[in-house]
């Protein structure tokens, strides 16, 4: 009898692990690795709120391949650090794919630990950094700055005809980056820059740098930074009497850009993808409705809505294939095409680019509203 | 020369509100032989009182001169309170012991005001009212003025000259130069040291508290740790134009925002602050107690 009990414990245990094994092959894990704390912490829950909208909604008709969906959040802070430390807490986990992160930093520093673990991972992150390893297991949600530097282009040359284009950027890796982008994609064009500068971020005074440009008689004043600095140099433009158009790059988009700016907002172009709430996509108005019904607010940027889509695609490549090996998945989500997304359609480049751009120019009105101007 | 000009017209906008921070500094350096390090922050601090003033008081869009009048001086009666509170709480018990020991709590009570401020308004950018001052503006020839940047000039000329009066010509500004030459005899003199070193921050807060929101009426954005930037530049005009030397500060920061125009403008924004740097070295070379400086070096 002594020698039985350690036989019935242990095929206890194998009973159990057995049991155990079968519950977890009942669902499938979805990571979110998002900055739920921090700077960014609205768009990290947006994104968290969007993602589980979305499971949501497919566990109510049943899940997928006949199984629910769970989601495992990991809060990363947008650190790199923190970033490192989920991203093996989500593979311990046995996630098949993760939606995140948002900044492009705490995505890079993520994304060979998913990688060496076969885990899909899509991000909104815009650096060009994050596709340049190849993984097959990354796919961007959003699109590089490149995309963003040519649509500039080909507004500048094509649609507004300007002359003569002054391109401004400040010291940032990101404004830098779009700026040079932008520089390089005019220049394809053949466009005429009289002014490539850069301005110091945070200083405030920029009337000296204004003031030079204004000898230079410009059509146009580009600047590739962030609101905080295109405001300023919006409302100095004015002051100076620099008769110039200013565009400002996508992160000139923001409410605090009108309030900076004041009164000379008014006839300002911006360049960026649509405003979640001017998404002409049918499934972009059902999902912005059920969004709104469960959380009471509207989701915190487009950045969340190309988030919710990586993880549309994800999914939507596991039906097709049937199969939830992330290797099979993968390919299929290599081959998709135009498949119909929140934020356009989707397409994926082999390195996980996704293909399309889908960017306007808005023009801000007297009363701080956008009008499409330009697509 | 319409760009010459104007940039003159930038130059000496910026150089102003420099140089109105810059009395700060030099005032108490000149009287306590201390740098308060902890006034470029005051400089910050002001202009979110001023935003607060002017949230609380009247509604969003007035433009009056009630409203400048009431937020200029609500504004500089508390910042200047907090500067009589900081002498008394983080200077007056250091007043005789080690030079560094003074410093080191000035730097404390720098962060300590900075991180006040990003307490109570918090840590984003603030947006101070647009319509604080008319939009008007005004093209002469080529160049182009606003109304915002014609207040700066002349309220801080009309600051300046009446500080300079005030200190020379009056009686509590002789008692004010007997503290800053021997505070010892001053004593003896009958004079009461504290009350002037009081008064000396009420008006060096008060002076900084007008360039905090100027600061904010003529950039609109302002954020908590704003002020090291604006303390180090005036700080540096303060040095230019000789350490406790008042008429020596307007003309340092003069100088230096005109220097940084003329720099940005026709060279580079990547060099504007080496060459100031540089012209700080070359003046101090050649003038070690800067540009109008007294032989005060060997009492350091």
């Amino acid at each position: 009898m002594k020698k039985m009990l350690p036989k019935i414990a242990a095929s206890l245990a194998v009973c159990s692990i057995l049991a155990g094994a079968s519950v977890a092959a009942d669902v499938i894990k979805i990571g979110v690795q998002a900055p739920i704390t921090g700077s960014y912490a609205s768009e990290g829950q947006s994104i968290d709120n969007g993602v589980k909208l979305i499971v949501e909604q497919y566990n109510a008709k049943g899940g997928i391949l006949g199984k629910k969906i769970e989601v495992v959040t990991c809060d990363d802070q947008g650190t790199a650090q923190q970033a490192a430390i989920c991203a093996k807490k989500l593979v311990n986990e046995g996630v098949k794919a993760v939606i995140g992160s948002y900044t492009s930093g705490a995505t890079e520093a993520a994304q060979t630990t998913y990688f060496r673990a076969g885990v899909l991972q899509t991000s909104d992150g815009t650096s060009d950094s994050l596709i340049a390893h190849k993984y097959w297991t990354f796919f961007r949600n959003s699109f590089p700055n490149s995309a963003e530097a040519d649509f500039t282009a080909k507004y500048f040359v094509d649609g507004k005809q300007y002359k003569k284009i002054v391109v401004l950027s400040d010291y940032s890796s990101y404004s830098t980056d779009l700026g040079d982008a932008t520089i390089k994609a005019l220049k394809a064009k053949n466009a005429n820059i009289v002014y490539e500068g850069k301005i110091k971020s945070g200083t405030q005074n920029f009337t000296a740098t204004l003031t030079k440009i204004k000898a230079m008689e410009p059509d146009v004043i580009y600047f590739s930074g962030y609101y905080t600095d295109g405001g300023l140099l919006r409302a100095q433009q004015q002051q100076l009497g620099i008769k110039a158009d200013f565009v400002g790059g996508d992160s000139n988009d923001n409410p605090d850009f009108m309030k900076l700016a004041g009164e000379s907002a008014k006839g300002t172009f911006m360049i960026n993808v649509p405003t979640p709430d001017i998404l002409p996509y049918d499934i972009a108005k059902t999902f912005l409705v059920d969004y709104k019904a469960k959380y009471n607010a509207m989701p915190a940027s487009i950045w969340s809505l190309m988030n919710v889509d990586g993880l549309r695609a994800i999914l939507h490549a596991m039906e097709q294939t049937k199969s939830e090996d992330t290797k099979v998945v993968a390919e299929a989500m290599h081959k998709l095409k135009d498949f119909p997304g929140i934020t356009g359609p989707v397409t994926f480049r082999e390195d996980g680019e996704r293909i399309g751009g889908g960017y306007m120019t808005y023009e801000v009105q007297a009363d701080k509203s956008y009008k499409i101007v330009y697509q | 020369m319409d760009i010459f000009l104007q940039q003159m017209v930038n130059g000496l906008t910026i150089g102003s509100l420099y140089a109105l921070v810059a009395l700060g500094y030099t005032m108490v350096y000149g009287v306590m032989r201390l740098i308060n390090f902890a006034h470029g922050d005051l400089v910050a601090f002001s202009a979110f009182v001023g935003l607060s003033v002017y949230g609380s008081l009247f509604s969003e869009g007035t433009t009056s001169l009630l409203a400048v009048v009431s937020v200029f001086l609500l504004s500089a009666l508390v910042v200047a309170f907090v500067g009589v509170l900081l002498e008394r709480l983080a200077y007056r018990p250091l007043r005789t012991a080690p030079r560094l020991s003074a410093v080191v709590s000035a730097l404390g009570a720098g962060l300590v005001i900075q991180n006040s401020v990003m307490l109570i308004w918090g840590p984003n950018m603030k947006i101070f009212p647009t319509d604080f001052f008319p939009s008007t503006l005004w093209s002469v020839g080529g160049i182009v003025i606003t109304f915002t940047q014609v207040m700066i000039l002349s309220l801080s000329s009309v600051l300046m000259v009446g500080l300079y009066f005030f200190i020379n010509q009056t009686k509590i500004g002789t008692a004010i130069r007997a503290v800053a030459i021997d505070q010892d005899a001053a004593k003896l003199m009958g004079i009461n040291v504290n009350r002037i070193v009081m008064i000396i921050f009420i008006i060096g807060s008060a002076l900084g508290a007008v360039a905090g929101l100027f600061i904010g009426a003529y950039y609109r954005g302002i954020t908590f740790d704003m002020g090291w930037m604006y303390g180090l530049n005036a700080f540096v005009a303060a040095i230019m134009g000789g350490i406790g030397n008042i008429p020596g500060a307007m003309l340092g920061g003069l100088l230096l925002g005109l220097f940084n125009a003329m720099i940005t403008g026709y060279i580079s924004t990547q060099w504007a602050e080496t060459f100031t740097f540089v012209l700080l070295i070359v003046i101090l070379v050649f003038r070690p107690t800067g540009i109008l400086g007294e032989k005060v070096a060997e009492k350091v």
